[in-house]
Formats: structure tokens, C-alpha cells, sequence
């Protein structure tokens, strides 16, 4: 018994309700897997009829050739982003409240770009000759040009899955010992395999830790070149309102503020489904709260001074794409900025509505909403309306294309879903470690709890 | 040859360890097995030093070596003439070189890690489930009479190998499980001859 009269949890307790998620999944897990299932398969249905049929059934045309599926494309990369950049940031700033989210934003960073990963795919005219992208020596004659920022994109996409799922696989590995030595059958020889016989020595422990410093310190600079790069697939170009200085800050920003809502909206869902509210706590939330916040207002500005300078500068063709996003965009951009800006930003300063699940979940959801809309509202109305008037237009979303971004977003959902059924989705030992390196030490009249440091 | 002692408690298991010291054995011969890892010193204390990252640097190097090539090399091996522009435009190879060389340290560091864990291994080591649940495991190499153990730089065989050394493996692995027991393990697992 504690000197708070609370029975501490026994690792073996703790273990238990940490890794519920992995209990045999429920009928109600059945019936939102097999929807999913349908769901996704919708959207592969309406890709093979794009497939067979052309790209005609979709709605792009001159000069809007980017349009819905890029717009999936950058909000996935975006959503992304801040997963890994979020657990890195608070793992090097030995930021204790980071411990039982980790996993949940880690996870949600492999998935989201394995989605995004694929709508360049999509997106291609002739989808099965998706290889000659790669450069490898080939009796075509043809040679990818690095000058390309296409290349770029599917070099940085590549290194950021790999680096992505070896920082996942890297946080998993204390976690798939825990879980290899309380399974059975197949489960057992699976994370038998995975956990690479991992038994906790202090010198794994020593080395884990430095490899896991090293490894956060890594992909942050990753993450954040993944999104410059996406930003110069637009700002290298000279179409009004993409040919921006300032597009990569305003790109990496706008992706963190999309993942750490996605992180916020998953917390919820993870919490609610497998009882983990000792675990995700309001405490959480509340710091979570606190980023977005920051993360909002960093936008708010970016976002003023976009479209200042355009306003003050006034040139006819850049102001022209304004306009016409103002116009004809108009409920879209006032929903974009309420859900961006407004809402997260007047909601997060208060402490209350910061701790209310229900409200951050409306807000979260809200913010990624709004990030998908600010992506369509940056693509379509710049090539709408470029540099040449009689060519100007006005894109209309297919059914095809509307089809298969749902089908992505279900097949995120799926992916996560299978996940938290063969991972654990909270952080075991991380978690536990604090348990360890805490306990409470008197101080005048009040006790108070004091948690071990590094131990360099 | 491998002796493992599981306890229940932290505490026990740092008695434990504070008792094979004070017999003879030395702390480069024991280590904790955790499921939770515990700041230096409150049950063992690892002095390796580390050299993985040295892979991560190499495999840093090696990446943009991989990553020039790939952009600048091919440019120059099959040159496409657009304008006055350069054969080799060093703002993508930059771009290419920079994902390369991140990739690369990363699975350095990765790959690096494992080695010096020395996982994965074939070989089979005492361990013991229980661990996952919260007991502590105390395992002890013995080294076999003569049997010279690697001492650090500026340590003295005779310091670093300490006093049970000179004893026969038999009797050092009775010293110890006589240790372990007194310090109140729930049992004792020795490495299966191999």
C-alpha cells in the first residue's frame, strides 16, 4: 500500500489492461473491420473503373490536371508528418505525459503515408507502368530526371515509410518481448520472430535507448523535408499562388497542425474502444490541447502573411486566384479558416473545453476537415484559373475520384484497426518505466511525486 | 556459461548482486534481464561502450555517396541537354543526396543497434516469461577455471577477474545459486549445454 492509501498495480495488472486492445476482437471489431472491408473495396472497384476505363471518368481536365487525388495526396503526406515529429520532439525533450501516446501517433504516421504513397499511383495516366519511375538500368532508353520534383517526392516518400516504420518497429521491440511471452500458438511465433530474441538485458536497455535518441534525432529532419519537398512539387512551378516562398514553412506547419488533430481524434477513439481512460487521461489532452493551440496560431500567421503579401503586392494574376477562390470557393475557405484558425485557437486557451473529450474530439475533427479543404483550396482554384483566360475553368470532383479518396481513408482506418488488434497501441514499457522511476518524497507539510531522471 | 536468478522485487535482486560483488564476482559478469529498464546502478552497472553510431555515420557517408551518384552520376553517364542549363544540377542532387543519407544512417542505426545487441541469436539463452511480468532477472556469466575474462583498458587481471575466478565453474555457480537463495530467488536457471 502506498502512503496514499492506493494499492500501486502490479506489472502484470498493468500489463493486462495496456495491451486489452489485443484481446480476440469482439462482433462489434467484426462488423467495423468488415465495413471498412466494403468500404475499401468501393474505392478499389472505382479504381479499376478508372483503370479500364481512362482517365476521362475522372473530373480533371485543362487546365486542372491536380486535383482530388493530389489533394489527397499532400493531405495524407501532411497528416503524416507530425505522428513521428510529435513522438520524436517529446521523446528528446524527456516530455514524461509523452509515454502512452506515442505508439497511437507513430502508428498513425506509417499508415497515413503508406495511403499517401499511393495516390501519386493513382494519379498516374497509365497506372501500370508505375515502374518507370524507378531509376534502375533499363532497355528503354529512358532515364528519370532528378530534376523532376516528382523524383524528389517518391525519394523522400520511400526514405520516410522506411524511416517511419523502423522509428515504429524501434518503439515496438520492448513491447513485442512483453507481448511474446504472454501468447500462444501463432501470435507466440510471430512476435517471437519480431522481438529477435530480445530478454531485457541492462546492455540492450543502454544501447536501445541511445539507438532510439539517435533515431529521433533523425527523422525529424526527414519529416520535415518530406513536406518541403511536397510544397516544391508546387512552388517550383509558375502558377499563380504555388510559386511562393514561403509555401515549405506554410506546408510543414498546416502538416503538423493536421497530425496532431488526427493524433487527438485517435487518442479518443483508442480510449473510448479499450477502456483506457487511466491511461488517456485529460491531462493528455489538455497538453495536446496546448499544441494545437500553438500549432493554430503558427498557421493563423503563415496563412496572413500569404495572403497579405498577394493583397499588398496586388499583381492582377495572382490576386485573380484569390478572387476566384473567394468567389467561387467561398463556403469551403469560411468552413477552412473557422476549423484552422477560429475554432482551435478561441477553444484551446480555455483550460475546460481543452479537458472535454467531447469538445476536442469536434475540434480535431473539425481542423482535419478544414486541412483537407485548405489542400483543395490551394490546388484547383491556382490551376483553374492560371496565367491564360480562355483556358480558364472550373473542376468538378467525380464520382470515381470522391470514390477512391474514401476508399483511402476507410483503408487508413482498416490498417489501424488490424493494428491495435496485433499491437499494443499503448506504449508498455514506456509506460511502466515511469511507474519505476517514480515515487513520492515528502516535502514540508505535502508529499509530492518525484520521478527519477537520465541516467547519464 | 549462463546462471539466471528470477526475483520478485527489485530489492531482493540488487541484494543479490551486492553479494556476488562482495564474493568475487565482478560487475562486468553480471547483468540485469528487465522488462522496464531501470536507471544505471539501481540493480547493475553497464560500463560498454558504445559504438553503433560510428554504423549510423558510415551508413550516413555511404548514403550520400549512393545518393550523388544516383542524381549527378546518371545526369553525367546519360546527359540530357535542355537549354543551356547543366548536365548536373546540383539543387536536386542536393535534394537526393540529403533523403539518401538520411535513409541510409537510419537503417545504419537500426542495423548498428542489432549488432552490438548481438540479436538476433540462434543460440538459446536462460530466460524466463516471468519477466514480462514484473520479476527481475539476475544473470551471472561464469567463466570457467582459467579461463581469462577481457579486462577494460588500465584495469589489472587480477582487480577485474575477480576472486572467484581461481574456483572451478562447478563451485563458482554453487557460490552463486548459495547467494541468490539467500537473497530470496524464486529460482535459479542455468544455461542449457550446448
Amino acid at each position: 500500500m502506498s502512503d496514499t492509501g492506493v494499492t500501486p498495480k502490479s506489472a502484470s495488472q498493468l500489463n493486462d489492461e495496456m495491451l486489452s486492445s489485443m484481446r480476440p476482437p469482439t462482433k462489434r471489431w467484426f462488423i467495423l473491420a468488415f465495413f471498412l472491408g466494403l468500404v475499401v473495396a468501393w474505392g478499389l472497384g472505382a479504381f479499376t473503373w478508372q483503370v479500364t476505363h481512362g482517365m476521362y471518368v475522372t473530373g480533371k481536365n485543362r487546365p486542372c490536371m491536380w486535383a482530388l487525388y493530389i489533394t489527397g495526396f499532400v493531405f495524407w503526406v501532411g497528416m503524416s508528418h507530425s505522428g513521428t515529429m510529435v513522438s520524436s520532439i517529446l521523446r528528446l525533450s524527456q516530455a514524461n505525459w509523452r509515454r502512452p501516446i506515442l505508439r497511437a501517433a507513430e502508428a498513425m504516421t506509417v499508415f497515413s503515408i503508406t495511403v499517401a504513397g499511393l495516390f501519386p499511383l493513382i494519379h498516374l495516366g497509365r497506372n501500370w507502368i508505375f515502374f518507370y519511375l524507378i531509376p534502375y538500368p533499363n532497355q528503354r532508353g529512358l532515364w528519370p530526371n532528378f530534376r523532376s520534383p516528382l523524383l524528389w517526392d517518391m525519394m523522400a516518400i520511400t526514405t520516410y515509410i522506411i524511416g517511419s516504420s523502423l522509428f515504429l518497429y524501434l518503439g515496438l521491440l520492448p513491447d513485442l518481448a512483453i507481448v511474446r511471452d504472454r501468447s500462444i500458438g501463432w501470435r507466440r511465433t510471430l512476435y517471437t520472430i519480431l522481438a529477435m530474441g530480445w530478454r531485457g538485458s541492462a546492455h540492450e536497455w543502454s544501447v536501445y535507448h541511445k539507438a532510439s535518441t539517435l533515431m529521433a534525432a533523425l527523422i525529424i529532419p526527414v519529416a520535415v523535408s518530406v513536406h518541403s519537398i511536397v510544397a516544391w512539387d508546387f512552388a517550383v512551378t509558375v502558377v499563380p499562388g504555388w510559386h511562393s516562398t514561403i509555401f515549405p514553412p506554410y506546408f510543414v506547419i498546416g502538416a503538423i497542425l493536421s497530425g496532431i488533430a488526427a493524433v487527438i481524434t485517435l487518442m479518443i477513439i483508442i480510449r473510448r474502444a479499450f477502456h483506457l481512460e487511466e491511461y488517456l487521461t485529460a491531462q493528455h489532452f489538455d497538453n495536446m490541447g496546448k499544441l494545437l493551440l500553438m500549432i493554430s496560431l503558427l498557421w493563423a500567421y503563415a496563412y496572413f502573411v500569404e495572403v497579405q503579401t498577394t493583397w499588398y503586392a496586388h499583381e492582377p494574376i495572382e490576386w485573380e486566384v484569390f478572387q476566384f477562390m473567394a468567389g467561387k470557393y467561398t463556403l469551403p475557405l469560411i468552413i477552412m479558416l473557422i476549423g484552422n484558425a477560429v475554432l482551435p485557437i478561441t477553444a484551446m486557451c480555455f483550460k475546460k473545453l481543452r479537458r472535454s473529450i467531447g469538445m476536442m474530439l469536434v475540434v480535431s475533427l473539425w481542423v482535419n476537415v478544414s486541412m483537407f479543404l485548405e489542400r483543395f483550396l490551394i490546388i484547383v482554384p491556382s490551376l483553374s484559373h492560371k496565367n491564360m483566360p480562355f483556358m480558364w475553368n472550373v473542376y468538378h470532383p467525380s464520382l470515381v475520384e470522391s470514390s477512391v479518396n474514401l476508399g483511402a481513408l476507410a483503408g487508413f482506418a482498416l490498417m489501424y484497426t488490424l493494428f491495435c488488434k496485433l499491437f499494443p497501441i499503448i506504449g508498455v514499457t514506456d509506460v511502466r518505466e515511469l511507474e519505476v522511476r517514480q515515487a513520492e518524497v515528502a516535502m514540508g507539510r505535502a508529499r509530492l511525486a518525484s520521478i527519477a531522471g537520465k541516467d547519464e | 556459461m549462463e546462471t539466471l536468478g528470477i526475483f520478485s522485487d527489485v530489492d531482493s535482486a540488487a541484494r543479490a548482486v551486492d553479494n556476488l560483488v562482495r564474493e568475487g564476482f565482478t560487475e562486468s559478469q553480471i547483468t540485469s534481464l528487465t522488462s522496464v529498464p531501470y536507471p544505471a546502478g539501481v540493480l547493475v552497472i553497464n560500463k560498454h561502450r558504445s559504438w553503433f553510431r560510428w554504423l549510423a555515420l558510415a551508413g550516413g557517408i555511404a548514403g550520400t555517396l549512393a545518393g550523388f551518384s544516383l542524381a549527378a552520376g546518371t545526369a553525367w553517364v546519360y546527359p540530357v541537354q535542355t537549354g543551356d542549363k547543366p548536365i548536373i544540377s546540383s539543387y536536386p542532387t542536393a535534394i537526393i543526396a540529403y533523403e539518401l543519407t538520411m535513409l541510409f544512417a537510419m537503417i545504419g542505426t537500426i542495423v548498428g543497434m542489432f549488432l552490438e545487441m548481438k540479436l538476433p541469436t540462434l543460440k538459446k539463452r536462460p530466460y524466463d516469461p516471468a519477466i514480462a511480468d514484473g520479476c527481475i532477472g539476475i544473470s551471472l556469466t561464469i567463466h570457467a577455471e582459467g579461463e581469462r575474462i577481457t579486462c577494460e583498458p588500465g584495469v589489472r587481471p587480477g582487480e577485474c577477474i575477480g576472486g572467484v575466478a581461481s574456483l572451478s565453474a562447478s563451485q563458482q555457480k554453487e557460490r552463486a545459486g548459495e547467494i541468490m537463495r539467500a537473497a530470496g530467488v524464486l529460482r535459479i536457471i542455468e544455461e542449457e549445454r550446448q
